[in-house]
């Protein structure tokens, strides 16, 4: 994420100072790592707010609803 | 089986509009959200302002979903019986998002096409908008005040000058049950039974076919209880793609080792997932059920002992069986040879209890009454009725067509089965609070009140027939389509010339436009399209197939200028000078203001049918109990529907009817009918004692011993009034009041529901217990007789099998079948495949709400007709060319070739939700602007020929022919 | 820590398309996307089967290796998600994939720019959790709501399992259990033989053990 964040801040300068001068012919990629912005953890939110164990837990639980033997039984 | 898919006719006529995602609602406000979701032409563009390459700062917003911003209302899909349950979300005003609701007993969370995509309701992009006339052969819009002053003057002046008689109201099982109730009030009042709904042409032959057999004409069992079964043969039903949440328990109870059989012409997507699928020919349901009961009789594997307590005739259906179907004569007929009937015979014999499921493809004959006795008969003899796990698991079709059926618009009864007797019409004026001879006055004539009124079926013919030929005075001159599409109906190229005969045609309907495209393409004038809300812009209940009713929420308010079905009857019958008739017992309400009319509260409504509806046990399902199931879903066992413990504790789900006496006895509800193993008050049951006493000198009571669990009357006995309460000294346990109200009735029409709560205290059935009925005495066949279809593709066979005889005044007209059948005994020659129709999962009845909604439409974009390889060979049809099916009547279609060997050589299939084309050409121009299905394609039901059921008018739809030729 | 998984059970998909529709609701997807789709083999004959398919997740993703602008990325729970800011539509990842996940729309939502969309197990992509930024690119983040995928959720009759690989394990091998047999298809009878029949014969000699 660091790096990610590292690479915009990178990009925007690149942009910024683009304005002064030539403009870039050729974008520079980093081959096989992630070149977009960084995304939230799904349990960064309310009603989680970081915390993935309950997450974790809730998701466990609620996938329950795919099983129908679970409220059934057999 | 897609047959299409494509890309490049994505709908462009309305703007797509962006709808907003949660967090943004709440800067939208409704009347922007309903601008931008049709009447402001690019708002599309609201979307595309925000290019996904711009660079905007990534604005964190609060959850979509925060505290009091979004209310969540539970509500039932629209589409089929199954009645799944759905969480509709909404913010604003605005139905912003969907849930599974895993609760639900019946869906689990579950959901087919239709059902995920229901909140498409809440965009209704497609939808009339308004109220609209035809001037000149353009669409005009018109106020509310003005439409139902100039419709309700026509009306009048048509009820004036031609009669009440003149004008024909086709209600809906759409409508939810206070709505359906209301119809036949509404109906009523005018003075006509001339009123109908879909469930004629859907499942009459059943309710018709069973009632008579053993009491009650519907599912005996549930969705649910098939996790019970060990067997289930399913014969005209493609359960897969009409009813696929229903597959979810069939599914597991076959992973649970059930087996499954399919009958069908076609190896539909049920069949892929049988053990076995008989390929039977269409029409010959009854060669087929009877060949396998043969197999059961030679074998003996009947249930004799069942046989002998429970069921009148079953010995001479035996002879005639065992004479008559041998297996040459059933291979003969429907073409599946003696080692697949036999083991049919020997699965569902070795493997009890074992279901029998049907649909329209058993009910749409002209002997579909016939052969749902047929059906029933099997599970008679295996004595499958009253078990769990068994049973006739009739799958009705739309959502609410059961209570529609129940208490709605029947052109022959009253309410709760209660016909149309003068004792019937008094029942219900003391339900109505109004004077019978009021009601009376307002029908042409007493004969005409007590005389069953047209079908949905046959209303062409009210209007073309002869004036000489036909059962009342006026031929019909105005036709009321509320709620009902008319591609549902067979021979719409005479449909076309009966609209251009009428001098009025009113829609009302939240999709009007079939109806008004069809209209419009023979008419310049004399059309009228009024929007009405769907059942999630009004609260009310609905009977699933099971016999269940949910209630549902109102999600949101009438979108665009509609208004709600019974706010529309409500304005109408103050027009015609009814309205303090109409909702004398009912609390008035206006849910929105002064923006809509205002209209009778749901609750108020289904109490008054609580306190009349005493035949079928509609008496114990009050508002708050059913609203205290659907909040408690979660403590319903999925097998039993039974609540184990909390608030609804012993209740089984949606208290299927028969829900006997008042709501204060807490009846349970009853999930499989018929069933002695269990105490009246715990939901059981017996045969119904309904056709007499004793035939030709035998007893039509239950013998001794078998009758419902732990009752005082342990043999068969009548139906329950107050003299037999009387003799057997039960009479004294009525309170006070109750003998009052109760004196000189019966368990139907006494109003305290003393004689039901009395005789269940003591474990009797109010409706007696009986016997049922092997022979149905009173029918054309008193036993199901094959007979082959008008229009046949085996001549040889019409000789052996031949139709019924004419009738001449059948539902108040003439209705030709030997006529019709020799006319056209050679016809295959010239028409040699059998033309049936049916489902498609994406789609529901005639369609024109689903190929309405985008996100079903791109799945299906186009009609098509299925075609076996040889067939399609022998022409030089090749798979996804258009082509032309021709049928006798001089009707063509254009539509796809589907080269599949889904249908079997000499068989064709055409989807029936299809309409918009008019053979061959695309009906756009004919519809109101922006009022138009995003797919439309040819409709079946143009081409579809004459013939119908020989006791309730269902049309043939399931068998005829045609001709396909390369386009 | 979950990994995030689709399983169809092709012994009970009946193609109804549920999935189909769920996604598009949920996500307002627009005509011409299809996220996910049922394929139907036998189409009409016995041995019909029916499974939906959408982006697999996987955890070596092919798509993300052919990448140009290596603008995909795979979230912690197993969830490949991808950058539409960087996305050039290029259809590379079209190429790589083996299921025919990648979509690419013509106009309006979700394509202005013709930039690949695909499934993203409902868990949105590069923006705040449940923004409106992300509903417009991505679509509905359900699993930052504690939700799993609408998809399945809503299967008819619980065909199409998504979850936690580890949990749906479990489900499965329960039905596997109770029925005797796994899917029929993909391999099964390959590998096991048809029920009531012996496996394929293993290699006589030095064959994998």
């Amino acid at each position: 994420m660091i790096r990610s964040a590292w690479v915009i801040g990178v990009a925007a300068a690149a942009f910024a100072l683009a304005a002064c001068g030539e403009r870039p012919q050729v974008i520079q990629y980093k081959q096989g790592a992630y070149q977009g912005k960084p995304d939230q953890k799904p349990y960064a939110n309310a009603p989680f707010d970081g915390n993935q164990q309950k997450w974790d837990n809730d998701l466990r639980q609620r996938n329950q609803a795919q099983n129908e033997y679970k409220r059934i039984g057999s | 089986m897609l047959l299409t898919r494509k890309s490049e006719s994505a709908p462009a006529a309305t703007p797509r509009l962006k709808r907003l995602s949660g967090a943004s609602a709440p800067t939208i406000d409704r009347r922007t959200f309903l601008k931008r979701s049709g009447f402001v032409a690019g708002a599309g563009a609201f979307a595309t302002q925000l290019p996904y390459g711009a660079i905007q700062p990534a604005r964190a917003q609060k959850a979509a979903e925060g505290a009091g911003a979004t209310e969540v209302h539970r509500t039932v899909c629209t589409h089929c019986s199954v009645g799944c349950a759905i969480d509709a979300h909404v913010q604003n005003g605005v139905w912003v998002r969907q849930e599974p609701v895993f609760d639900s007993p019946i869906n689990l969370g579950a959901h087919c096409a239709k059902g995920a995509s229901i909140r498409e309701h809440g965009h209704g992009e497609y939808r009339l908008k308004s109220p609209m006339k035809l001037v000149d052969g353009k669409w005009q819009k018109l106020s509310w005040d003005q439409a139902i002053n100039e419709v309700g003057d026509k009306l009048l002046a048509l009820r004036k000058d031609a009669g009440p008689d003149s004008v024909f109201w086709i209600g809906s099982s759409k409508h939810n049950n206070e709505q359906s109730y209301l119809f036949r009030k509404f109906v009523s009042y005018f003075g006509s039974n001339n009123m109908d709904h879909q469930a004629r042409i859907c499942h009459s032959t059943t309710v018709a076919g069973v009632a008579n057999t053993w009491g009650y004409g519907a599912m005996t069992n549930s969705y649910n209880d098939m996790q019970n079964t060990k067997c289930a043969l399913y014969i005209g039903s493609n359960a897969a793609e009409a009813h696929p949440v229903s597959m979810l328990h069939m599914l597991h109870a076959k992973e649970n080792g059930a087996k499954m059989i399919v009958a069908d012409p076609r190896f539909t997507r049920t069949a892929a997932k049988a053990d076995m699928h008989c390929r039977i020919r269409s029409g010959t349901d009854i060669p087929f059920l009877f060949g396998v009961l043969h197999h059961i009789f030679k074998n003996g594997w009947e249930d004799k002992q069942y046989i002998h307590d429970r069921v009148y005739g079953m010995d001479k259906v035996r002879e005639e069986v065992l004479a008559k179907w041998t297996p040459d004569k059933v291979e003969e007929a429907c073409g599946v040879p003696e080692a697949q009937v036999a083991k049919v015979a020997e699965m569902m014999a070795k493997n009890r209890p074992s279901t029998l499921v049907w649909c329209m493809g058993q009910t749409q004959h002209t002997i579909g009454n016939a052969m749902v006795r047929a059906s029933c008969i099997l599970q008679l003899a295996l004595g499958n009725i009253g078990v769990s796990g068994g049973g006739a698991n009739i799958f009705r079709g739309h959502d609410n067509v059961q209570g529609a059926t129940d208490v709605g618009p029947n052109p022959d009864s009253l309410p709760g089965y209660y016909g149309i007797a003068a004792g019937s019409w008094k029942h219900f004026a003391a339900v109505w609070g109004v004077d019978y001879d009021w009601i009376k006055g307002r029908f042409a004539s007493q004969a005409m009140m007590e005389k069953p009124g047209m079908t949905v079926s046959r209303w062409i013919d009210g209007v073309l027939e002869k004036n000489e030929l036909i059962d009342q005075d006026s031929n019909l001159r105005g036709i009321v389509f509320w709620g009902h599409a008319p591609n549902s109906q067979s021979r719409g190229k005479e449909m076309v010339e009966a609209m251009k005969k009428l001098d009025l045609l009113v829609v009302v309907d939240p999709y009007p436009s079939a109806t008004a495209a069809m209209a419009a393409m023979v008419r310049k004038d004399g059309v009228y399209l009024l929007p009405a809300a769907t059942q999630f812009e009004t609260s009310g209940s609905c009977t699933a197939s099971n016999r269940s009713i949910q209630w549902r929420e109102r999600v949101i308010s009438p979108l665009f200028e509609a208004q709600t079905d019974h706010a529309i009857m409500y304005a109408f019958a103050k027009k015609f000078g009814y309205g303090a008739e109409f909702v004398k017992n009912y609390k008035i309400v206006k849910p929105d203001g002064d923006r809509k009319f205002e209209e009778p509260e749901m609750e108020s409504v289904l109490r008054e049918i609580n306190r009349g509806v005493w035949t079928i046990g509609y008496t114990g399902q009050s508002p708050e109990r059913l609203k205290l199931h659907m909040k408690h879903m979660n403590t319903f066992d999925v097998k039993s529907l039974r609540a184990k413990g909390g608030p609804c504790d012993g209740d089984y789900f949606g208290l299927p009817w028969p829900c006997y006496g008042t709501p204060e006895i807490k009846h349970p509800g009853s999930p499989n009918l018929y069933m002695t193993s269990r105490h009246m008050m715990d939901g059981g049951g017996c045969f119904r004692a309904n056709f007499g006493v004793e035939r030709g000198g035998e007893t039509l009571l239950a013998e001794d011993g078998s009758h419902p669990a732990g009752g005082d009357l342990t043999s068969g006995y009548p139906e329950f009034d107050h003299v037999l309460m009387k003799k057997l000294g039960w009479w004294d346990e009525l309170t006070e009041a109750e003998k009052k109200a109760a004196e000189g009735k019966n368990w139907k029409t006494d109003l305290s529901g003393g004689i039901q709560r009395v005789s269940m205290k003591h474990g009797a059935h109010p409706f007696g217990n009986a016997k049922a009925r092997a022979i149905v005495w009173n029918f054309p066949d008193g036993i199901p007789q094959h007979r082959e279809p008008i229009y046949s593709p085996r001549p040889d066979l019409i000789a052996k099998y031949p139709t019924h005889d004419d009738k001449k005044a059948f539902w108040r007209l003439p209705t030709l079948f030997k006529t019709m059948q020799e006319k056209n005994k050679d016809i295959s020659k010239e028409y040699p495949i059998v033309l049936t129709s049916g489902r498609l999962v994406e789609y529901e009845g005639g369609g024109e709400e689903t190929r309405s909604n985008p996100w079903l439409a791109e799945l299906q974009q186009e009609n098509f007709v299925e075609i076996n390889p040889k067939d399609a060979n022998d022409r030089g049809i090749r798979d996804g060319e258009y082509v032309w099916v021709k049928t006798p009547t001089g009707a063509q279609l254009k539509v796809k070739a589907l080269v599949t060997e889904r249908v079997g050589a000499g068989t064709s299939f055409i989807p029936f939700h299809f309409s918009g084309w008019w053979q061959g050409k695309d009906m756009l121009e004919y519809y109101p602007e922006g009022a138009h299905p995003v797919v439309r394609g040819e409709a079946v039901n143009t081409a579809t020929t004459y013939g119908y059921d020989a006791v309730t008018m269902m049309q043939e739809t399931k068998t005829t022919l045609c001709q396909v030729a390369k386009a | 820590m979950a990994r995030m998984k689709f399983l169809c059970d092709a012994e009970r998909c009946i193609e109804c398309n549920g999935c189909v529709t769920a996604c598009k609701q949920e996500h307002d997807i627009p005509w011409g996307v299809n996220r996910r789709r049922v394929v139907t083999i036998n189409d009409g004959v016995p041995g019909e089967r029916s499974i939906s398919v959408a982006c697999m997740h996987c955890s070596d993703a092919p798509c993300m290796a052919v990448c140009p602008v290596d603008c995909f990325y795979k979230t912690e729970e197993g969830v490949v998600l991808h950058d539409k800011d960087l996305c050039i539509g290029c259809g590379y990842c079209f190429y790589a994939c083996p299921f025919g996940a990648p979509q690419f729309p013509q106009t309006g939502a979700f394509g202005v720019r013709g930039k690949m969309d695909k499934c993203t197990f409902c868990a949105g992509g590069p923006e705040a959790n449940n923004s409106e930024e992300e509903f417009r690119k991505y679509g509905r983040n359900r699993l930052a709501e504690g939700k799993l995928p609408a998809c399945a959720e809503m299967c008819s009759t619980k065909a199409l399992l998504g979850g936690d690989g580890d949990v749906l394990a479990d489900i499965y091998r329960q039905r596997v259990t109770v029925r005797g047999r796994g899917g029929d298809v993909w391999g099964w009878a390959t590998a096991y033989g048809q029920p009531g029949q012996a496996p394929a014969q293993a290699p006589a000699k030095g064959g994998k053990s």
